[in-house]
């Protein structure tokens, strides 16, 4: 999909629900993300994979240390992401049509 | 009915409370312009029923009273209202002139301070106040608004001067005729009746400064709340209680006085305000309450309102003051700084000194602080408050607070210090200050008594265990703004300047322990390096004998605050604490004087140094920093730089990691502290191959490498950049390097970049109130000014804003504002807390940005 700053966007998401692993003292996902509003999206290092959403914190506008931090909070054993990516918007668009 | 104008003999009607039998001193100007000041004893009696002569006042279309020239002392010779209205301006006819209201005397004058006796007397006549139901706070309980004696504490002063004919109508309003005004002091923007909260209540504006009242003091007394003060008239108070009749004839015949504007909005805020000038007698919650709204709309200043507050402050009325020190305070809150600056004009400052020596109220004496506190993070200000209330600030509050003792009794066990929140607000105030610059720097540490007392207080809170408080923090604060650059301000500081390291003086002092060199980390021992560099004679730290005990700023560097220092670094789990510890050690190290050179081996000595590595694990950011440039600071003495360089590398290696990926949630630090850390391993691996070589031990050159290839920012490129090229000078270890893969490209490419001398040095941004910590070493004296920020660079004290960083008047770390003052805090402090911007992180070197920065992933 593409994204025209500015403008509401409407995307498939997935729910994804993960228990994070207590690594040492430190709870950890075991992932790495990139990206963030401060970042070149044409950077990207890594898949194209977006998190709209985590534990209700929104994502879509986030820096990258915002989006960080609401990953790692010490607090929240589980983070429920709402992720949405594009081969998954395709995926449903195709079903609809047929 | 007393007719002579020199015999002030009233009686008063109580309605309720028995009257506390006062004397007073009053100043009646006869109207030919003489002026008498009598000292009177009054006696009161309680009357329970009243009878006066009630005169309705007739109101004129503009709702001034049409002043009939009443009969000189005909409301005097009532026995309830007499000396209601002491004009000053006129014997006991005391009228309230329409020439006088004419004249405009008086309001917009200075200070009114002056007024206060005429104040005084009007109190008198208004010695009934309606019961308050709630505390009265720290006053005495009289409830009401007699003169107590004791509240002479700042009543009149000199003799004002020819009195501006300033005449207090002596007009009484039948009780009817307040029950009536109460109608018709609700204006139509009035929106409340009477307000029975201390906030005052002005219910139109309500505005958030104003909800919250001095205190939350349950005030019910209905007669206080009242209406907004309107243009015309103040809001009468709808008095359920029985308001007594001189009050509520003073209530008009001051409404009738101020009368008049036009209802206007600006015309309103002169008319409130100059309603507020003539008010002191009462505490007017809605006067207040409405000054406080108008003042954020910012009449304040241009009204005068100073003027009015400052006249509140004199009056004998607790309440009145109290709310007028609530006022201000709400006033000197936040950001904007035209109010603060407000108050500067119109001499705030000293009044507010003058205030603080003058009251005994507690409260009174918090807000003052309060106020101080958030003016001090307003920049044009911190001079003044230092010039004009250094020496109260020490010798009242922090003097005597922090349980210091001059001449200390030698059999007497010390006192610890108080922590209260006056003590915590004036810490505030001074830490904002310190951060004013070399001169406030001085002026602080010639101050007499200040640095020994806050070491006191400090030494105290490591005794009982209390670190955490915010008062340690300030005084950490101050004691590390005023330990910058002491090498160079101090007086004196000439003598003990060393080009090298010389032989320590001869005498030993007794309190220094002879140690063996033991390191801290373990035994390594001094004798086995050869060094030849400063410490080398100082392993038995001599220090010259002193004759007399250190006091006043020598206390700043004396060895023995290095124990002091480690002690909260160690104990205190405060960030800030812990940051100004460090920072004080850092300044103290730095600097090419034999004290720091003391210094430098007495952290050694002191087992310092594992405390300081141990803090580089600290997750927070400017804890780090700081400890970081302390580190490299201290490392200036050789064995420090060989220790550190053994047991602090893994350390520093770690926080590099983190920077370039972070491998722990939240690990992520701050450019500044990435240079800081940076700057730090340069600092150890420059003339030491054994530290480099640790440095390769703890695979420091991957984590540089990969910092230099994706860091974002480009002084930290620099930086890393900068190590890689010491470390590659070092041509023993190069055979290792390129074994291990590196080749030389990596290591020159970045330097090849890296312009500038040493990397890009961070100077380490701090908060406003603090000083700039970094300090660099000796050698980094010409291109220090990098990393030395000039104070003034810094942003505003973001501790005006403090707590709450909002609240700052109740000490930033108080519950700030919200509970009674507003939650203005000048820094986060609350109510009006400094600005509290957080901390400006001033970039010596100019990120020149990359086009594209590299794309940053975190492991979460």
């Amino acid at each position: 999909m593409s994204y025209i700053p500015g403008q509401p966007v409407t995307a498939v998401v997935q729910r994804v629900e993960i228990h994070k692993l207590r690594q040492g003292e430190n709870l950890i996902l075991g992932f790495s993300i990139g990206g963030g509003i401060d970042q070149d999206p044409s950077q990207n290092p890594f898949s194209e994979d977006k998190t709209d959403k985590v534990n209700g914190w929104d994502m879509t506008m986030v820096t990258h240390d915002q989006a960080r931090k609401r990953l790692t909070k010490r607090s929240e054993e589980v983070v429920r992401l709402l992720v949405t990516r594009q081969s998954l918007q395709k995926a449903v668009q195709q079903s609809m049509l047929s | 009915m007393p007719e002579a104008p020199d015999v002030l003999e009233e009686t008063v009607t109580v309605e309720e409370d028995p009257g506390t039998p006062t004397s007073h001193v009053s100043i009646v100007t006869s109207e030919d312009g003489t002026t008498r000041r009598t000292e009177t004893k009054v006696t009161k009696t309680v009357k329970t029923v009243t009878t006066r002569t009630v005169r309705q006042v007739p109101l004129g279309p503009d709702g001034l009273p049409l002043l009939d020239g009443g009969p000189p002392l005909g409301p005097f010779a009532d026995g309830a209202l007499d000396r209601h209205f002491l004009l000053r301006g006129g014997g006991p006819a005391a009228t309230l002139s329409r020439a006088y209201l004419s004249s405009g005397a008086g309001f917009p004058e200075g200070p009114e301070l002056r007024d206060s006796s005429s104040y005084g007397s009007l109190s008198r006549g208004l010695g009934v106040r309606p019961p308050r139901a709630g505390p009265l706070g720290p006053g005495p309980g009289d409830g009401c608004f007699t003169l107590p004696g004791h509240r002479e504490a700042f009543s009149v002063g000199p003799e004002p001067g020819p009195p501006g004919g300033r005449s207090l109508p002596e007009r009484f309003q039948a009780e009817p005729y307040g029950l009536e005004d109460d109608t018709r002091s609700l204006a139509a923007d009035d929106e409340g009746g009477p307000e029975l909260e201390p906030d005052y209540g002005t219910a139109t504006r309500r505005r958030p400064e104003c909800g919250r009242g001095l205190h939350t003091r349950a005030y019910e007394d209905a007669a206080v709340d009242g209406g907004e003060l309107t243009d015309e008239r103040p809001a009468f108070p709808a008095v359920t209680a029985p308001l007594a009749q001189p009050e509520r004839a003073a209530w008009a015949a001051w409404t009738g006085w101020c009368g008049a504007s036009p209802s206007v909005d600006s015309a309103r805020a002169g008319g409130t305000l100059s309603c507020l000038r003539c008010w002191p007698m009462r505490p007017p919650t809605c006067n207040i309450c409405a000054l406080r709204t108008r003042v954020s709309s910012g009449v304040y200043g241009s009204c005068g309102g100073c003027h009015c507050l400052w006249r509140c402050w004199t009056t004998r009325w607790a309440e009145v003051r109290r709310r007028a020190c609530g006022a201000l305070r709400n006033l000197s809150y936040g950001r904007d700084t035209d109010n603060k600056a407000a108050i500067r004009d119109c001499g705030g400052v000293p009044a507010l000194v003058r205030l603080l020596r003058a009251a005994r109220d507690n409260e009174v004496r918090e807000l003052v602080t309060g106020t101080l506190w958030n003016l001090s993070s307003y920049e044009p200000l911190k001079m003044v408050i230092i010039d004009h209330g250094l020496q109260t600030l020490t010798h009242e509050v922090i003097v005597p607070h922090s349980g210091w003792e001059r001449e200390p009794n030698e059999d007497s066990k010390p006192r610890d210090a108080e922590w209260t929140t006056v003590f915590k607000n004036t810490s505030g105030c001074l830490r904002n200050v310190s951060s004013d610059g070399a001169e406030a720097r001085r002026r602080l540490r010639e101050c007499e008594g200040l640095v020994d007392a806050l070491l006191h207080a400090l030494q105290s809170a490591v005794g009982r265990k209390d670190t955490d408080n915010k008062s340690v923090e300030n005084c950490v604060c101050i004691m590390r703004n005023l330990s910058y650059h002491v090498h160079k301000e101090v007086p004196g500081a000439d003598r003990y300047q060393e080009a090298e390291p010389g032989p320590l003086g001869s005498a030993v002092v007794s309190q220094r322990r002879r140690r063996d060199d033991a390191s801290c980390f373990g035994g390594k021992k001094a004798k086995g390096k050869k060094d030849g560099e400063m410490d080398r004679n100082f392993d038995t730290l001599d220090l010259p004998k002193r004759t007399e005990a250190a006091k006043g700023f020598e206390l700043l560097y004396q060895p023995e605050v290095v124990r002091l220092y480690l002690s909260l670094l160690t104990e205190s789990r405060n960030f800030n604490t812990l940051e100004a510890a460090a920072g004080a050690l850092q300044n103290l190290s730095a600097g090419n004087w034999m004290w720091a050179t003391y210094i430098r081996a007495t952290v050694r000595k002191e087992r310092g140094l594992p405390v300081l590595v141990e803090l580089l694990q600290s997750e927070t950011d400017k804890v780090v920093r700081a400890v970081a440039i302390a580190l490299r600071n201290l490392s200036l003495d050789r064995r420090n730089k060989d220790l550190i360089g053994s047991y602090a590398m893994a350390e520093l290696v770690r926080n590099v990691r983190n920077a370039q990926a972070p491998p722990r949630p939240g690990a992520r630090l701050e450019e500044d502290t990435v240079v800081a850390v940076l700057n730090t391993i340069h600092e150890i691996v420059s003339d030491s191959l054994d530290n480099t070589r640790s440095l390769l031990q703890a695979r420091g050159v991957p984590a540089l490498v990969a910092l230099v290839a994706s860091s974002q920012s480009v002084r930290e490129a620099k930086a890393a950049s900068h190590v890689l090229q010491t470390v590659w000078s070092y041509k023993e270890l190069r055979g290792t390097l390129q074994k291990d893969g590196w080749t030389k490209a990596r290591f020159q490419s970045a330097a090849a970049t890296a312009k500038g001398p040493k990397g890009a040095p961070s100077p380490g941004g701090f908060d406003d109130s603090t000083l700039p910590l970094v300090d660099k070493s000796l050698e980094d004296e010409k291109t220090g000014s990098r990393d030395v920020i000039p104070m003034d660079a810094l942003g505003p004290d973001g501790y005006s804003t403090v707590d709450r960083r909002e609240r700052r008047p109740r000490g930033i770390g108080s519950a700030g504002e919200a509970s009674e003052k507003e939650p203005l805090k000048l820094d986060p402090s609350r109510k009006a807390p400094p600005p509290g911007p957080s901390r400006p992180a001033v970039r010596l070197v100019d990120a020149v940005g990359d086009a594209k920065p590299q794309p940053v992933d975190s492991w979460v």
